[in-house]
Formats: structure tokens, sequence, C-alpha cells
């Protein structure tokens, strides 16, 4: 038995080898942030307030980002379905989630059950319109669907509920999980939860169902003539994209506790295809990187630059598209194959390798 | 001989132009049809017809007994037709074995057909992890026609398989066409008359969207009148 597992474990080690230093990075964040600031371990698993707890508040919204931008990744960078409408699924289920917490009194677990039902409907809705448009025309029909939403929840009728244009405040947090009192509890909910959602994409996108996402990308005609029914492929990339942006805005109102209408805008949706653009499109990892870099450097050029850091932020992300046109991940799997290829040939050349 | 597709007068629009107007054709079980005409003249309209990627609005297609009118592309092929489309269409983003294995229409077929495959391409054998990108232009043509090969097709349409590549290149295409002949019916659209000589029993000419000659190569390579009026080539 433990002669068949490692080689498995060998293999799933050395493929992940980033991911999982990463992950024992982060782990270990708040604790090593707290003992530069002269803090104990044991007042950083207290939550006290300092710069760990801040880091880690941070490092939240860097992974609920992630979560977002995975999921547009999935219907864009690898189905190849670009929807101006996308920040509908999250904002869904940032507001739903937080007006049955506030209004509804439900709890945590049910709430989940209805966002996710939510979810597929939406999926559906969008799902609708594909078997008669794509292309910049699904955009458009995404971006109008996502207009609608967005006036819906800021309009005075349902104000009651959401806040009208001021947004839903004060949602009540289950004290468990609330980042007030429990910040480092929420701060390793959050990662697993990207985890298991990156773990289930990456899963989904190997698969043979991935494959053929990969393959409509590609060229939709050459997957119908193999016989494949695109439409279905394309609903379950939806599916699967719409519950997971959907638990990124609960996740999302979890933490803040608060959600503004911005998050149904389609400023939203550009921030999700600006993250892919600089991670990566099409590469999921990408989605992790560039959220990472995109809230850190919103974040620190907004501290030192003030209100000019948006002209910064900008000049910059047009030099990453201009200089890394397959962003941060796709040009590093790239120049990495070449520096492989060079390095083989070069031990050739010195005739240290056959 | 049977007839395993028959195409009625079909007439074809992209968009608001009249692309097809009256293509009919016979293709014997167990042939090589070739589909002749000039650039532009509806050979490959004609494929996508059949196929129903550009639906014909009026006249019909028949297959192995089955009026395809109305049905959807994905479900025309899934009866049993492969199609190797112009311009080695593969999937650039998938492996090798990735564009065969995306091909299976039952579990198992990549599996069950890999020897026969390999054994026609011995090359992508070799190439089996490397991504479509990365192949030559002759290594993503035999691609494209293996992964036609994976599902059991009884019809298999192959359009310009000859384009852009080297003679020695065309010559190995040719021998494994041949020999595809004897499992299954091809059709076969080539710019090329010498290959489409030698490898196809019949012949259909299309001109301006209609068919206007059909009938047996052997006859036609004699008729040197029509190929010169026809095909431009002496």
């Amino acid at each position: 038995m433990t002669e068949k597992t490692s080689p498995t474990v060998n293999s799933f080690v050395s493929q992940n080898r980033g991911l999982i230093l990463s992950l024992l990075a982060l782990v270990v964040l708040p604790f090593i942030v707290g003992l530069f600031e002269g803090a104990s371990l044991g007042a950083v698993w207290q939550n006290e307030s300092g710069t760990s707890k801040f880091v880690q508040g941070l490092a939240i919204e860097i992974f609920i980002l992630a979560i977002y931008a995975l999921s547009y990744d999935l219907i864009f960078g690898i189905t190849g379905l670009l929807s101006f409408g996308h920040s509908m699924f999250f904002a869904a289920g940032a507001y739903l989630s937080g007006i049955l917490l506030k209004s509804f009194d439900l709890s945590l677990g049910m709430t989940l059950v209805w966002v996710l039902v939510i979810a597929v409907v939406n999926a559906f809705l969008f799902g609708i319109v594909l078997p008669r448009v794509k292309g910049i025309t699904f955009a458009l029909v995404t971006l109008g669907l996502g207009s609608v939403f967005h006036i819906v929840i800021m309009s005075r009728e349902v104000g009651d509920y959401t806040g009208a244009d001021v947004g839903l405040q004060a949602v009540p947090v289950p004290e468990f999980i609330n980042p007030a009192t429990h910040r480092l509890t929420f701060y390793f909910v959050a990662i697993v939860l990207l985890l298991v959602v990156y773990f289930i994409y990456k899963r989904f996108v190997d698969s043979p169902t991935g494959r053929v996402c990969v393959a409509i990308r590609e060229n939709e005609d050459r997957a119908k003539m193999l016989g494949f029914n695109t439409f279905y492929f394309k609903i379950v990339a939806l599916v699967l994209s719409s519950v997971t942006a959907a638990l990124a805005g609960t996740l999302h109102t979890l933490y803040q506790p608060i959600v503004s209408p911005n998050t149904a805008g389609l400023g939203f949706t550009v921030t999700a295809l600006l993250i892919i653009l600089i991670g990566g499109v099409g590469t999921l990892n990408g989605a992790l990187v560039g959220a990472a870099v995109y809230r850190l450097l919103d974040f620190g050029l907004r501290r030192y630059l003030g209100e000019s850091a948006s002209f910064i932020n900008g000049a910059i992300y047009i030099l990453i598209v201009l200089y890394l046109p397959f962003g941060i991940v796709g040009t590093w799997r790239m120049q990495s194959a070449k520096i492989t290829e060079g390095r083989k040939r070069l031990l050739k050349l010195l005739k240290l390798e056959k | 001989m049977d007839t395993l597709l028959d195409v009625q007068e079909i007439h074809t629009f992209i968009g608001q132009y009249h692309i097809l107007e009256g293509v009919s054709l016979g293709v014997p079980q167990g042939s090589i049809t070739a589909l002749l005409g000039r650039n532009g003249a509806g050979k490959t309209t004609t494929l996508k017809s059949i196929l129903g990627l550009t639906a014909p609005r009026q006249g019909k297609v028949v297959f192995d007994g089955r009026d395809l009118s109305g049905m959807r592309s994905f479900d025309i092929a899934a009866l049993g037709i492969g199609y190797v489309p112009e311009h080695r269409a593969i999937f650039r983003d998938l492996s090798v074995e990735e564009n065969l294995k995306i091909a299976e229409r039952e579990k198992g077929d990549y599996t069950r057909k890999s020897d026969m495959i390999f054994d026609l391409f011995p090359d992508l054998k070799r190439l089996i992890t490397l991504s479509g990108a990365n192949l030559s232009g002759g290594q993503q043509q035999m691609l494209a026609i293996a992964r036609a090969l994976v599902a059991d097709n009884k019809l298999l349409l192959i359009d310009e398989p000859s384009e852009g590549l080297a003679p020695v290149l065309i010559e190995q295409m040719m021998k494994v066409i041949s020999r595809l002949s004897v499992e299954s019916t091809v059709v076969l659209v080539e710019q090329n008359f010498l290959v489409a000589s030698q490898l196809a029993e019949y012949f259909v000419i299309i001109e301006e969207g209609k068919s206007v000659k059909s009938g047996m190569m052997k006859d036609l390579v004699n008729d040197h009148e029509t190929i010169h009026r026809y095909l431009g080539a002496a």
C-alpha cells in the first residue's frame, strides 16, 4: 500500500512545490509578523490588535479576490466565454447572504444553501442565451443582465433589504467566524476555501470535461465536429463559476460585513479581468498571483501616494500587459520551458549529458 | 455498390450570400470521392453543409439512409462522420494525446485504436506529450487525420490534406488515405489534381456553387477539355 501511495504523493509534491511552499508561508505568516512586532504567539492566537491582525485582513481580501478571479478564469480563460456581467455572480452571493443573515435571521448553513441555489439559477440565466449568441454578443447580453441586477439592488423599492445606493450595512456575522474577534480563524477558513476551490478547478480543467472546455475556447465548431454538444459543457463551466463567485461574495460579506453596490457593477467584473490578465489568462495559478499583485499594489500605492495612486496603478497595468502579454504565470511558464531547453543544449554541448 | 451519402440539390447561404446553388453528389460505400473545383467554388461549404455547420436551406442530405435535415451538427457527427478540416485544425493548447483522446465517442476508443493510429503515424507516438502548438505543419496534419480515426467513423470528410505540405509528406499522406478507404468511405476536397486523381475512384466537380459534372476518376483523367475548363489544369 505504502509503495503504491508514495510515488503519487511524490509526484503531487513535485507538481505543486510552489503552492505547498506558499501555503506553509501563509500558515506561519501571522505568527512571523507578530514576532517581528514583539507580540507573542499567544497574542496572535488570541487575535489581539496589531500588525499581524492587519496583515491577516489584507491577506483575507486577497484570498477572496483570488477565489473570485478563479471563477472568472474558468469561464473566460478556460472556456472562452467573455462575460461583462460576472460581478453579478459575486454580488448575488454577497447580497443574498447579507440579507438572509440580517433580515431573515437564517443560520449560516441555510444561508449557504440558498446562496448555492441562487448561484445555479444565475448560471442558467446567463446560459439561456448561449445557444443563440457568442463572442462579443454574449458579453453584451451578460452586461445587460448584470446592469439590471445592479439597478435592482440600488432601487428604493428593495432598499429595506439591500440598503439601496448606500449598500447593505452591519450584517450580523456568526461569532465563531467573526473577523473582528476571530480573525485568525477567518484567515484559515479563507485559505482552506481558496485551496479547495483551486484543487477542484485544477481537477476539473484536467478532466475530460475540462479538456472539452479548452477545445471550445480554441474552436467551438471543431469541438462540435467531434460530436460534443458544446452548450452542456459551457453550462457546466458557468454553474461552477457562478457557485464559486457567489461563495467568494458570501465570504466578502462575512469579512466586511457590509456590501457595496459597486460589487455588482461593471468595474468589479473588470477587476476580475485585470487580475487574470496580470496573473495569466487560463492558467488558474495566475488568478492567485494576480489577486496578490493587484491588491498589494493598490494598497501600497494608495498608502504612499493617496489619490494619484490610480494613475500609477493604471500605468503599471499597461506595462504588465505590454511586457508580459501572457501574464506573470503564463510568461514564467514559457520562459522556464525555454530555460530548461537551453540548459539541456548547453549540457549537451559541454558533453556533460547525453 | 450502396450509396452511403446522398446529397440532393442543396442550397446553402452564409449570411445573405447564396454560396451553394444546387450541389448534388452520391458517395458509394467504401470509396474515395474527390470534390474538385477552383478556389471559392463551394467545396468546403459543401462539407460544412453535410455536417450541418452551415445548414442547407433547400435540398437534403441523406447519410446511411437517414435524412440529416434539421439535425444539429454534433448529432450529425455522432452518427459516424469524421471531419478533418483544412488548415490542420487541431487543438493547439492540448497535447497530442489529449487531441486524440478528446475524439473518443465511446470510452476506450483511443486505447482500442491507438496501435492502428501509431502504425499509420509512427511520429505521433514519439510526440505524444507535446502540445499541438509545438508540432510542425506536417505533424499537425497527421494529428488532424489521426483524430478522425479514434472513433468508429463510417465516413471521413477530409479537406485539403496536402495543402502546404512538402512533397515527401504528401506522398505519406496519400498512402495513409488509401489505407483508410479500406475501412471507411472518404470524401476528399483537394486542390492538387494529381493527388486527387491518384487517390479517388469517383469525382464531383463544383463550379460557382453548383455540381456540374461527376463520374469515374479514370474517365476524368483522360478528359482534358473538362479538366482545362473547370480546374484550369492541362
